[in-house]
């Protein structure tokens, strides 16, 4: 399993899942297994993605992390505590799925219960709230019922209370969920900005896109168990990951006759398919000499969406 | 602890908000309606004291309240935290949710009392003979016997209201129909939660000032008992469903 191991050799494990198995039982005695056998440890300042089609677990996972849920197999700890020991003594910053907030709390008002609970100093604390507000665009619905709120605003709601406390661990469940491009972009530089050396971030999502841009690495899960660990870097790139779409502005003929086997893929853009990186490299050196002007090369699949498609099938 | 504490006073505004005004409107109109065409057909024969005819219905109605009272208090008091997915970004933060419930139950309690306060100012406007601390206590009384009880479904089931009635119906039908039986039935029956103490209890406590004490013990150590329980299922349990 490429990257299982050499992550948490270099940096001190925070967050180490152990054989952790969850079946759910019905009073009809029907049992499903949501997730099975899963062991993973997540090391200090890194930022892990969690990717799985629906229904592979993630949220169970999730669950058992916060200590909502309790393993019927195995253990997950957090910092050597027990999961829940550990967020009842330090908490953890975290956005779920679903922004489950009452629909009567005022958006403000919300965030100053939250923030009283994580035990922000009273001095502090509308300074703190207002400072999220800030940072998530809040500050026009501040004093709008949560059940007023859009989709996204709520969503944003949801991120601003886990951003509360200056938290060591930060799980994110289907962060950009609802949210519109401008805010999925906004939200991808704050966790940009939220990376530190001592702060661990999970990060579950549908959307390989976003875990390959800020993830370190990726688990992939399916029905319940891990498939893969993926590192999100070009450093592991695969054999698989051979074909590229490259873009020119200028040298469209100089391409053709460079690379008789490229497809065209559209207007200025053209399919191209090679052995290893350092392959394209040449190509693209040899292109560029001879005056062709690129625009763009971007992989057909990313490393990530590759891996994914090896480990849950082209169905999902 | 410390910010747990300070939340008790968001917990108090939900309940005045969610719960309380409820309470004291349901009161007020109850015994609006029963009370005030008596009065009016009285006339100056009203005296609202412990000799009229009256009195046992006003003892009646103050125990029915404060039983509503308790049971609109607990309804949901966890379940609906649960149902509502609120534990979330609750107990992400670093409070302990058994004593977050705990101090919940407490609040209501201490709400229910200030409710009931109300409500027997207002019933001491046409009863002078009726005491607030009595009926304070009794109302104390019988939050923690039912509440508790109440407590313990919230955290075991997920249909709380309806389940604590029919634990309270059930237990009053039982124990008049095996009850009096000699026989393995009757001694079964006496493990149901004490609902057989409740009307004699208001009478002694809300009308005279006094209680058996055994039956007081009974019932605060019945609810107390499924309080702890409740507590511990919390604890041991998951909190998600």
């Amino acid at each position: 399993m490429p990257g299982a191991s050499d992550h948490s050799a270099a940096r001190a494990i925070v967050i180490e899942f152990k054989n952790v198995g969850k079946t759910y039982r019905s009073l009809l005695g029907n049992s499903v297994k949501a997730v099975e056998e899963f062991s993973l440890v997540v090391a200090k300042g890194e930022i892990l993605g969690i990717a799985g089609p629906n229904g592979a677990g993630k949220t169970t996972l999730i669950a058992m992390m916060l200590g909502y849920l309790r393993p019927t197999a195995g253990t997950v700890e957090i910092d050597g505590l027990s999961a829940r020991h550990y967020v009842e003594r330090n908490g953890i910053g975290y956005l779920s799925e679903l922004v489950a907030i009452p629909p009567k709390w005022r958006a403000y008002t919300a965030l100053v219960r939250y923030a009283t609970l994580a035990g922000i100093p009273d001095g502090e604390i509308h300074q703190r709230v207002g400072y999220v507000i800030e940072l998530l665009g809040l500050s026009e619905h501040r004093d709008k019922k949560v059940k007023a709120l859009s989709k996204g605003n709520l969503q944003r709601l949801g991120l601003a209370q886990a951003l509360l406390r200056d938290e060591k661990i930060l799980v994110l469940d289907e962060p950009t969920h609802g949210l519109d491009p401008v805010w999925t972009q906004r939200f991808r530089d704050i966790v940009d900005g939220l990376r530190r050396p001592d702060r661990t971030i999970l990060i579950a999502s549908h959307n390989l896109d976003e875990l390959q841009r800020l993830a370190d690495r990726v688990a992939i899960i399916d029905r319940g168990r891990l498939q893969r660990l993926v590192s999100t870097g070009y450093e592991h790139a695969t054999p698989a990951m051979t074909r590229f779409r490259i873009a020119v502005a200028r040298g469209h003929e100089l391409v053709r006759a460079a690379l008789p086997q490229a497809e065209e893929a559209g207007r200025d853009e053209f399919n191209v398919t090679v052995h290893s990186i350092q392959e394209l490299n040449s190509t693209l050196a040899n292109l560029i000499a001879q005056g062709v002007l690129v625009a763009s090369v971007v992989p057909e699949h990313s490393v990530l969406e590759q891996q994914f498609r090896e480990a849950v099938g082209e169905s999902s | 602890m410390i910010s747990l504490a300070k939340y008790s006073l968001w917990q108090f505004r939900d309940f005045v908000l969610e719960r309380g005004i409820a309470i004291v409107l349901i009161g007020s109109l109850w015994g609006y309606v029963m009370f005030e065409p008596l009065r009016r057909a009285m006339g100056p024969q009203w005296t609202g004291d412990q000799t009229s005819p009256v009195w046992g219905v006003a003892l009646q109605v103050a125990s029915a309240v404060v039983s509503l009272s308790v049971l609109i208090a607990v309804n949901g008091i966890v379940s609906g935290d649960r149902k509502a997915g609120y534990y979330r970004f609750l107990f992400s933060k670093p409070i302990n949710p058994v004593i977050y419930y705990a101090q919940l139950f407490a609040v209501y309690m201490v709400g229910v009392l200030v409710a009931m306060l109300i409500l027997s100012g207002l019933l001491r406007t046409i009863f002078p003979a009726f005491s607030v601390r009595n009926f304070l206590l009794y109302a104390g009384l019988i939050y923690v016997a039912m509440g508790g009880i109440g407590f313990f479904l919230s955290v075991a089931t997920r249909y709380d209201w309806l389940t604590l009635a029919v634990v309270w119906l059930g237990s009053r039908i039982l124990r008049s129909v095996y009850g009096s039986r000699n026989d393995w039935r009757s001694k079964a029956v006496e493990l149901l939660p004490p609902v057989h103490k409740l009307d004699e209890m208001a009478n002694s406590l809300i009308g005279r000032g006094s209680a058996d004490t055994s039956d007081a013990v009974w019932l605060v150590g019945y609810g107390l008992v499924f309080f702890v329980l409740g507590l511990v299922i919390l604890r041991r349990g998951s909190l998600a469903d």
